[in-house]
């Protein structure tokens, strides 16, 4: 192929009907897009609706909300929260800055004669607290302090507690070591009540309990962490889910959860996160 | 063996490494999702499976093959040396480290979110940033393939880039187009959020910027195989490329349409008008142009080599094909899944259809069918291609080759057709266990299980197909001087400068990206939604 001294401005006179026409098809399928997308169907569909033009375009821009072939169904159900917890990213923000250090105080003046200075509870009945998720604390506090969940006792020591002051005592215990599983004592539970943990049970519609409440599962935050828990303790909350006497669990999931779970299976849970810690 | 081809074959290797572990955590995962293995381990087990088999086949397989195709073509089809040797294999070791900080995350538990950046849910920080490491190692490939381009354009003024060499610019444009999307939600958004930084997340962004990203990483993975189309194919039947403007033309029409398109993939979403659905819809259905170009030049192309061989009348011609040479093998069975595939995607690609078919079994089938059927099995055919010229050995025998194409098909196609199936019968995805006792989901036991029988078909191919390469690099060495790019009916001598450069089309691209994409991603600044909790991995 010989070179001509014109090759390029012969390239240049070739490129510019390409360059014209390339532009014009791209540039007008995008406006004939635009125009049918964003105009025509919307001002066509809205009328259908109700809706002025103006109105179903924007809605179709998504500039308002709803779409535009439709009128917005009002939503006029009155909420009625089982708990005041709200993850709000102000709640976050409490829970991030809290310091285990002024959660100390606190602790030592009120709470460590049950659930024990370094979070390991006196008595069966109490829940052991060290290493608990901090969210997890702070939910149940903060459910007692605004009646959600009852007990003579908590009820009285929260009522008058800060909510930044909670969110410390619950930074206090989540910074506590946490106790490792064990896996050898794990064995010990029936086949049964292990397959419960890890799978659930399909047929009865009962969700693993592994999924929410093992450190690192993909549960809400608020999920404590069912490790190194009192036979107790386990038990009487269980019931009481089940009776449906405690109902702070949002969504009624635990309440759902423990009605179907029977005797022998409350008590094989209840002695599997006993013994499965050390 | 020359520097450069060491280079090249440290890319395959890891590439078919990585395919060869995720084959095998594949077919587990069909086997413990069917009636067969049922209560096999857990879901957490599960979904580190899939985070890694993900990874590993659209992450790695796909990166590295490319990066290693495109040296490969650039030294090859411009007959130069690599600009930038060292810089090569620098981004080279920096793609292994990321391999490796994304492996120790997924290994230790701490990453089971899927190869997906769906907030809130968050792996481990390092699962994210090994990947960034990967993508940013990637993008130093892109560079040294713009340089190549560059510097072989200013040695031949007004002469036509090779068209391998043209397709695989396009690819790397395309590839820093579409990466910016995925890189600011990771850095901006997800990476931050796992680290702790910041207590929530908005999710309606994070997706918005996926979806810019997830579309046209697609068609990343899937040019090697339309450059073997156009550039290998017709050669290896004997044959003459059909028309070598149609190549350039498919290479163009991807970069601009495999971008403003990803809002697809949120036609079920909220954050979204429905008219700005519309336009990216109506753009997605430009991309199937370029595939029908596609179809139609190569079919030309192998007509012109069956009638050379003696082939007459109407179809006569595919029947003198040389079915028996493995390049012409795997084109025929890709493009067999190319259209059902292809026809697949017209309905995920419709509003109403893909409501659905959304979040079922049918979508995963789909991406199996289209990516791991006809792109793979090209990267196979470019495999066998490329093995003999990089080590100087020669295949001793083609039956091997043949069974292990074979073979892939026959497993993707058992495991796909029945997987489709259970989508419209509303098989859910993304779950590690179905409850067979329940007796609707009990009915789709013996398609599960089908499917998974295609599975281990796939498993077998893919063991054979190292197997075949390893058994190459054992061999005797061979004189493979034989040529590998096809020459065009009409060699073009010169070419508008519009199809031998992307400048314009790169303009093109920033209009569209800015219609499709502006204001959908300005709204979450001008009204930003309700952000939702950050969960991350404790």
């Amino acid at each position: 192929m010989t070179d001509h001294p014109n090759t390029q401005s012969d390239s240049h006179v070739h490129d510019q009907p390409w360059r014209t026409w390339a532009t014009i098809a791209v540039i007008g399928i995008l406006a004939f897009g635009v125009l049918l997308g964003a105009i025509v169907i919307p001002v066509v569909q809205g009328r259908g609706a109700g809706l002025d033009a103006y109105t179903a375009i924007c809605r179709a821009l998504g500039i308002l909300p709803g779409s535009p072939a439709r009128q917005q169904v009002p939503d006029r159900s009155p909420p009625t929260p089982v708990s005041q917890v709200v993850w709000t990213p102000e709640v976050l923000q409490i829970l991030a800055d809290a310091k285990p250090e002024r959660g100390r105080a606190k602790v030592l003046e009120v709470c460590s004669s049950c659930h024990g200075e370094q979070g390991v509870s006196a008595a069966p009945e109490f829940p052991h607290l060290a290493g608990q998720s901090g969210a997890a604390i702070y939910k149940q506090l903060h459910d007692y302090k605004t009646g959600s969940r009852t007990n003579e006792q908590m009820t009285n020591v929260v009522k008058d507690l800060d909510d930044s002051v909670v969110a410390d005592v619950a930074a206090y215990y989540a910074a506590q070591p946490k106790r490792n599983l064990r896996l050898s004592t794990l064995a010990e539970s029936p086949k049964s009540i292990v397959q419960l943990v890890e799978l659930g049970d399909p047929s009865r519609s009962i969700p693993p309990c592994a999924a929410c409440h093992r450190p690192g599962s993909g549960g809400p935050i608020e999920t404590p962490i069912l490790s190194e828990q009192g036979n107790d303790y386990i038990i009487l909350q269980l019931k009481n889910y089940a009776s449906g006497e405690r109902r702070n669990d949002v969504y009624g999931r635990m309440r759902v959860i423990a009605a179907k779970l029977t005797e022998d299976e409350i008590k094989g849970l209840a002695a599997y996160y006993r013994a499965g810690f050390h | 063996m020359r520097n450069v081809d060491k280079l090249c074959l440290a890319h395959f290797w890891v590439a078919f490494g990585a395919f060869l572990i995720a084959s095998v955590l594949g077919t587990w995962q069909m086997w413990v999702r069917s009636p067969l293995g049922a209560n096999v381990g857990t879901p957490g087990q599960y979904f580190m499976s899939v985070t890694a088999h993900g990874v590993a086949m659209a992450y790695v397989l796909t990166t590295f093959f490319i990066m290693g195709f495109g040296y490969f073509v650039a030294t090859t089809s411009l007959k130069r040396p690599l600009p930038g040797v060292p810089w090569a294999w620098f981004a080279y070791w920096m793609a292994v480290a990321g391999v490796v900080v994304v492996l120790v995350p997924i290994g230790m538990g701490q990453a089971t979110v899927l190869f997906t950046f769906y907030p809130p849910l968050t792996a481990s920080p390092w699962f994210y940033i090994g990947l960034v490491m990967v993508v940013v190692a990637s993008w130093i490939w892109c560079g040294l393939m713009f340089i190549a381009m560059w510097e072989w354009k200013r040695a031949n003024p007004g002469k036509p880039v090779p068209l391998a060499m043209f397709g695989t610019v396009a690819n790397a444009l395309m590839w820093l187009w579409t990466t910016v999307g995925v890189a600011a939600e990771l850095l901006f958004q997800v990476i931050p959020a796992a680290f702790g930084f910041v207590q929530t997340i908005d999710v309606g962004l994070a997706r918005t910027l996926f979806s810019w990203t997830l579309h046209a990483i697609v068609y990343f993975w899937l040019i090697p195989a339309y450059i073997a189309f156009y550039t290998i194919v017709p050669r290896a039947a004997g044959g003459r490329l059909y028309s070598d403007t149609m190549g350039r033309v498919t290479f163009i029409l991807f970069l601009l349409y495999s971008l403003p398109v990803g809002m697809h993939h949120l036609l079920m979403d909220p954050e979204h008008g429905n008219g700005m659905k519309f336009i990216q819809v109506l753009l997605t259905a430009f991309v199937a142009i370029p595939t029908l170009l596609t179809i139609f030049t190569i079919s030309a192309s192998l007509e012109i080599a069956g009638r050379l061989r003696g082939g007459r009348g109407l179809f006569g011609w595919i029947a003198a094909l040389p079915w028996e040479r493995p390049t012409v093998l795997a084109t025929g069975l890709a493009f067999v899944m190319l259209g059902f595939g292809g026809f697949g995607g017209l309905i995920n690609m419709g509003y109403g259809m893909n409501a659905m078919v959304h979040n079922t079994s049918w979508v995963t089938a789909h991406f199996h069918l289209i990516f791991g059927g006809s792109v793979v099995i090209m990267y196979f055919a470019i495999a066998y291609e490329v093995w003999p010229r990089l080590t100087g050995r020669d295949h001793l025998s083609l039956g091997a080759l043949r069974l292990q194409l074979w073979l892939w098909f026959v497993g993707m196609v058992v495991m796909t057709f029945p997987w489709h199936w259970l989508g419209l019968q509303g098989q859910w995805r993304r779950v590690a266990n179905f409850n067979y006792a329940d007796p609707i989901i009990a009915s789709w036991g013996p398609f599960v299980i089908v499917s998974f029988g295609g599975g281990l078909v796939l498993l077998a191919s893919a063991l054979l197909f190292v197997r075949n390469l390893y058994v190459l690099h054992r061999g005797p060495s061979a004189d493979v001087s034989r040529p590998l790019y096809a020459l065009a009916v009409h060699p073009p001598r010169r070419v508008p400068a519009a199809l031998n450069g992307f400048g314009l089309w790169n303009a093109l691209v920033v209009v569209l990206m800015l219609f499709a994409y502006g204001y959908p991603i300005a709204q979450f600044v001008i009204a930003p939604s309700p952000a939702a909790i950050v969960h991350r991995v404790r």
